[in-house]
């Protein structure tokens, strides 16, 4: 913006030479992060990927660890798993953040900041304890198996220990986060519109789908992106809520890692881990960049 | 005026400061002493034991040497830190710990070879001419403690006549009362691994003579495993919720506790405290199968060879294998010794012959508790072979 302004109060020349240094002034400020993410994070995660390919040992690249994790059974159900676990839980937190948040927004109630608070809560609670919490909850004797059997329901069957237990705990811890993000894109829709598309005869259906979404759909992205990755790498909860088997990736991970002492079959595990977030990591980077250069707060 | 008043300000702020920097550092203790660095991944039973309990008592033995106990549960235990250790060992730096409460060398690759843990002899600590022979797997481990499996069942649900003496009993009895057994995953609680290990056992004509320290080998494993899981798959639909296997003992003791089941196993030492706490039911019994009792383990430390502290780490050593430390952790949290039974007392010996039986059968650590946890994975959680 002040770049544009410049062009026009000055001559050619300097102006160029002023965009110069402001360039380079803005590349001196992000080199040291830059440099420490190439060091301590894409270095070691390409010298790992490479790993994969040419595994201690071998005269030449190969894909033999590839071949091997899609041809054991036990990997591929594992990571199909994964995928479900993910893909359920972001749907059903979708839901729940689209609600509260919309909620929040609009809703004229005094018990906004309560329920605010509520959302927000699980934020500050370490997965390992609502894990047990979870299970003193949910569990065969928890709270919500007495609370049906003191209305005449005996026929609970608990989540814990299930995927749906797992699924339970996930979605608890995430919500803060869908809420937050959502509450955040909802702030920049105008009422103005919203009472406007009202005037001419809208009902609340036809306001929510043509005027309050469109302008939400970057904030969804965004929720989808990183909540895909926090769900997709989770450990503590599935593996305390959850079902023996099939295991979450990084379980599996860990296992294969420190308890059969396979360094480069993790790393296999790892890298295909990596390559699905890959996907949902560039979903998510092209969706913001090509909305921020929609609306011009990127170029 | 106003500088010298700002100055004696100055000066009373920083002898202040001064003054309660040895307050805020657990490192920094009074008058030289030597502070023995411990790291302890075990339950809290034992964590909670080494800090109230050993510590004052350690302290109070060896004037000028103090213990910190760090805590090291959560991201991989002391698995981590060993693996810090390994690194340090070869850019031959101090490791930052001088001793490790349950470790074995063998759960890192290359630790035990290198050299990054001290070769254990009588030499440097005496009282190992106690311990029990059947702890001293390697030769960089110092066993302090061991605790047997068995079984605890609810004595209002489960009728004395029907609480079983035998393996044979223990599946009779889970098929006729299907959801009201349970173990854990063999590799998040030990209750849960030598459940696993008997079935293997059972599997093999009770010998625990097959499995050995040094004879592992992929085929052999296969060999011995497989008709173990043919005994487990068969349980697993009587099993609690068929077959929903809690991760780790403290969640499998809460399962019983809460009276979503009636028996499971568990270890003898969280079993004895539980009881004696209350947080298990005041029904709960404790018993232990005749034919072949269940295996049991040793709780092995482990001292960095770089380790600043050495001495001081052999002294803690021998004084965790004096009798009367010994007596004290059976006492405090039902502990069975590492030394023989034989060093102690007659009449604690007497105390606990209920649940001390006769013989601790055991299972090799390293490559066979890993193809035993794996394989369980594979064949009894998952139902489908690794290839």
């Amino acid at each position: 913006m002040d770049v544009t302004v410049g062009t026009v109060v000055s001559s050619g020349g300097r102006a160029r030479a002023a965009r110069r240094r402001a360039t380079t002034f803005g590349l001196a400020l992000v080199a040291p992060a830059f440099c420490l993410m190439v060091l301590l994070v894409l270095l070691p995660m390409l010298r790992s990927l490479l790993g994969t390919i040419f595994p201690e040992g071998s005269a030449g690249p190969t894909t033999s660890g590839y071949s091997k994790f899609f041809a054991d059974p036990r990997s591929v159900q594992n990571l199909v798993y994964t995928i479900e676990v993910t893909g359920t839980t972001l749907a059903i937190l979708l839901g729940i953040g689209l609600v509260l948040s919309l909620y929040l927004r609009f809703s004229q109630s005094r018990f906004t900041g309560a329920i605010q608070i509520i959302a927000l809560f699980p934020l500050f609670v370490p997965g390992i304890i609502i894990s047990f919490a979870l299970i003193r909850f949910i569990g065969p004797t928890g709270n919500v198996a007495t609370f049906l059997r003191l209305i005449g329901i005996t026929q609970y069957q608990t989540p814990y220990l299930h995927p749906s237990g797992a699924m339970l705990g996930l979605i608890w811890e995430n919500i803060p986060l869908t809420v937050m993000l959502l509450s955040a894109g909802l702030a920049q829709v105008s009422n103005s519109s919203i009472e406007a598309a009202r005037d001419v005869g809208s009902g609340w259906a036809r306001i929510l789908v043509r005027i309050i979404l469109p302008q939400l759909t970057r904030s969804i992205i965004v929720v989808v992106g990183l909540n895909f990755l926090g769900v997709f790498g989770s450990f503590t909860v599935p593996y305390i809520l959850g079902p023996a088997a099939p295991q979450m990736m990084s379980i599996f991970m860990q296992n294969t890692f420190s308890e059969l002492q396979e360094a480069g079959t993790s790393e296999v595990q790892a890298a295909v881990t990596f390559f699905v977030c890959l996907i949902a990591g560039l979903i998510y980077t092209i969706a913001v960049f090509r909305d921020a250069a929609g609306s011009g707060t990127a170029r | 005026m106003p500088i010298e008043l700002s100055r004696r300000l100055f000066l009373q702020s920083a002898a202040a400061a001064a003054a309660t920097l040895p307050l805020l550092s657990t490192r920094v203790s009074a008058a030289g002493d030597t502070v023995i660095d411990i790291v302890s991944d075990g339950d809290t039973n034992i964590t909670d034991w080494w800090t109230n309990t050993l510590a004052p008592m350690f302290e109070k033995a060896n004037p000028g040497l103090k213990l910190n106990v760090v805590i090291t549960r959560a991201n991989g235990g002391n698995d981590t830190v060993a693996q810090r250790v390994v690194a340090a060992f070869q850019t031959k730096s101090d490791p930052k710990v001088d001793f490790f409460e349950e470790f074995d060398p063998r759960r890192v690759p290359g630790s035990a070879e290198s050299g990054a843990f001290e070769t254990i002899d009588a030499t440097k600590i005496p009282n190992l001419s106690l311990v029990n022979p059947a702890g001293l797997e390697t030769k960089f481990i110092v066993p302090y403690r061991a605790s047997q499996v068995l079984l605890a069942y609810n004595s209002d649900k489960v009728a004395a006549a029907d609480v079983p003496k035998t393996w044979a009993d223990l599946v009779a009895w889970i098929k006729k009362n299907p959801g009201q057994f349970i173990y854990c995953r063999p590799d998040k609680g030990g209750s849960g691994g030598n459940f696993v290990v008997r079935a293997v056992h059972e599997a093999n004509g009770r010998d625990p003579s097959l499995f050995t320290a040094d004879n592992y080998s992929d085929d052999l494993a296969k060999k011995l495993l497989t008709p173990g899981w043919s005994v487990l798959k068969d349980l697993q639909p009587s099993l609690y919720d068929n077959g929903a296997y809690p991760a780790g003992n403290n969640p499998t003791l809460q399962l019983f506790a809460d009276g979503a089941v009636s028996m499971i196993s568990a270890w003898s030492d969280m079993a004895l405290q539980g009881i004696s706490l209350g947080t298990l039911p005041a029904s709960t019994k404790l018993t232990q199968l005749q034919d072949l009792p269940f295996a049991g383990g040793f709780a092995w430390s482990a001292i960095p060879t770089q380790a600043a502290h050495k001495d001081a780490a052999f002294k803690l050593a021998n004084f965790m294998l004096s009798p009367e430390v010994q007596a004290r952790m059976i006492a405090d949290f039902g502990a069975f010794p590492a030394v023989k039974w034989d060093s102690l007392s007659a009449d604690l010996a007497a105390k606990y012959k209920s649940v001390a039986s006769t013989s601790m059968p055991s299972f090799p650590g390293g490559k066979w508790s890993a193809a035993l946890n794996d394989g369980w994975y594979s064949n009894v959680a998952t139902q489908v072979t690794r290839s």
